[in-house]
């Protein structure tokens, strides 16, 4: 009997203080104690690193670390805690889970169900410049260069926006009067790049081009002056950028129409 | 109780073996097929282990095991490499496709094909030599045929 019990740490994120949450967060709190995986829960600061927070909890014996929030928690959370030794869950609540979709864990009460499942996958996350990131890489429009697994170029004469996609799908307009808006889900195995150029419209406009699309394993992004890179919600400026896929990095719990 | 959560821990773990075996069988095809768009330049060894689309400029070389659609207006200056390929576009350079290649009205080529099965639509453009294997049997076949024939018949006289 030993063997099935586990610890579960919940980590809340602090938009989850509204009131409006407040009714589902109580419903899958008592749900969670039905199903008898209710555990320690912690408020997490929007400026927290959570690393040491998880460490912390692991070595108090908590088995799993189950994250309640949206896409920008699961960035937030994973980019620094998909080291540790443990096994992640995801509670959706609320606007923006497009991570959810891809992992087929249902938003609001739903989550709980899959969560008791607990269908187990070992999943790959992204690294660059020695950090990790999980849900999607974003650099603004800017003069790059991208070199794949060291055998090809790609260029361009316009300013492109790069987005490296790991677990949230890449979401795209042909122009800016369509209606229809593109999906593209990201697979396991390999992280997928979209190249958009800038290019020229008329005397003082601009507009994207529909996207170049890319799989791979490792690129690097190469500029002669300095570009901004968005990962998991936190901007730095590079000059050179190697991104790589750690494969089966995090065991995560999963539903059962997820995306890959 | 005791025996019903059991019997659901059970469920779980058999669950988490099928999960770990649809995983293994899905790896190592690409579903998102690789696209390369109107204003791109691709330079060096272009390869994929999916579909190509190429809508840009492509130099160096091509090669995929599945399918190639060069569109109207795109260019490759490259040995290709393909298992079926849709020609609209520019090529130049040789061209080995292992079973199906489709050149549309658009399309301009400069460089040998050698190819199991072609379709060429009225207004293509091909320069170079078309190679068949199964031409290249039949072929030598009759050669040979021919040749013992004459031997024959020069013993004959």
């Amino acid at each position: 009997m030993d063997k099935f019990i586990a610890m579960y740490v919940y980590l809340y994120d602090n938009f989850l203080n509204n009131k409006k949450y407040a009714s589902v967060l109580k419903a899958m709190e008592i749900r969670l104690t039905d199903y008898g995986i209710a555990g320690k829960i912690l408020h997490l600061n929007n400026y927290v690193d959570v690393k040491p927070i998880i460490d912390d909890e692991i070595k108090r014996g908590a088995k799993t670390v189950v994250i309640v929030g949206n896409d920008k928690t699961f960035g937030h959370i994973l980019s620094r805690g998909s080291t540790c030794d443990c096994v992640f869950g995801f509670l959706p609540i609320g606007n923006e889970n497009t991570v959810a979709e891809v992992l087929g864990v249902p938003t609001g009460l739903e989550a709980v169900n899959a969560l008791a499942r607990r269908r187990k996958e070992k999943l790959d996350v992204g690294w660059f410049n020695n950090r990790y990131f999980v849900s999607q890489l974003r650099i603004p429009p800017a003069k790059v260069r991208v070199v794949y697994d060291e055998k090809f170029q790609v260029s361009t004469t316009y300013k492109m926006e790069v987005v490296v996609c790991n677990f949230q799908p890449f979401y795209w307009k042909k122009n800016k009067k369509d209606a229809v808006q593109q999906v593209v889900h990201p697979q396991d195995g390999k992280l997928e790049a979209f190249l958009r150029p800038l290019t020229k419209k008329g005397w003082w406009g601009a507009d994207f081009e529909e996207p170049s699309i890319f799989p791979f394993e490792e690129m690097e992004i190469v500029a002669d002056s300095p570009f901004i890179v968005e990962a998991d919600g936190r901007s730095t400026k590079e000059v050179k950028v190697k991104i790589r896929l750690a494969k089966n990095k995090i065991t995560m719990i999963v539903g059962r129409n997820r995306k890959f | 109780m005791i025996f019903k959560k059991n019997e659901t821990q059970e469920e779980y773990v058999a669950e988490e073996d099928t999960v770990m075996e649809d995983n293994s069988q899905s790896s190592g095809e690409d579903n998102i097929d690789t696209v390369v768009g109107p204003s791109m330049i691709v330079e060096g060894d272009f390869a994929s282990e999916g579909n190509i689309v190429v809508k840009g400029t492509v130099t160096g070389s091509v090669c995929t095991s599945k399918n190639l659609t060069v569109e109207e207006g795109a260019k490759i200056l490259a040995n290709v490499k393909a298992g079926s390929a849709n020609v609209s576009g520019e090529v130049q350079g040789n061209m080995r496709v292992k079973d199906y290649l489709e050149l549309s009205s658009t399309a301009r080529i400069i460089g040998d094909i050698e190819v199991r099965t072609i379709a060429v639509q009225a207004g293509a453009l091909l320069f170079g030599k078309v190679a068949m294997p199964g031409m290249e049997k039949s072929e030598t076949k009759s050669a040979k045929n021919l040749k013992g024939r004459n031997r024959k018949e020069m013993t004959e006289e």
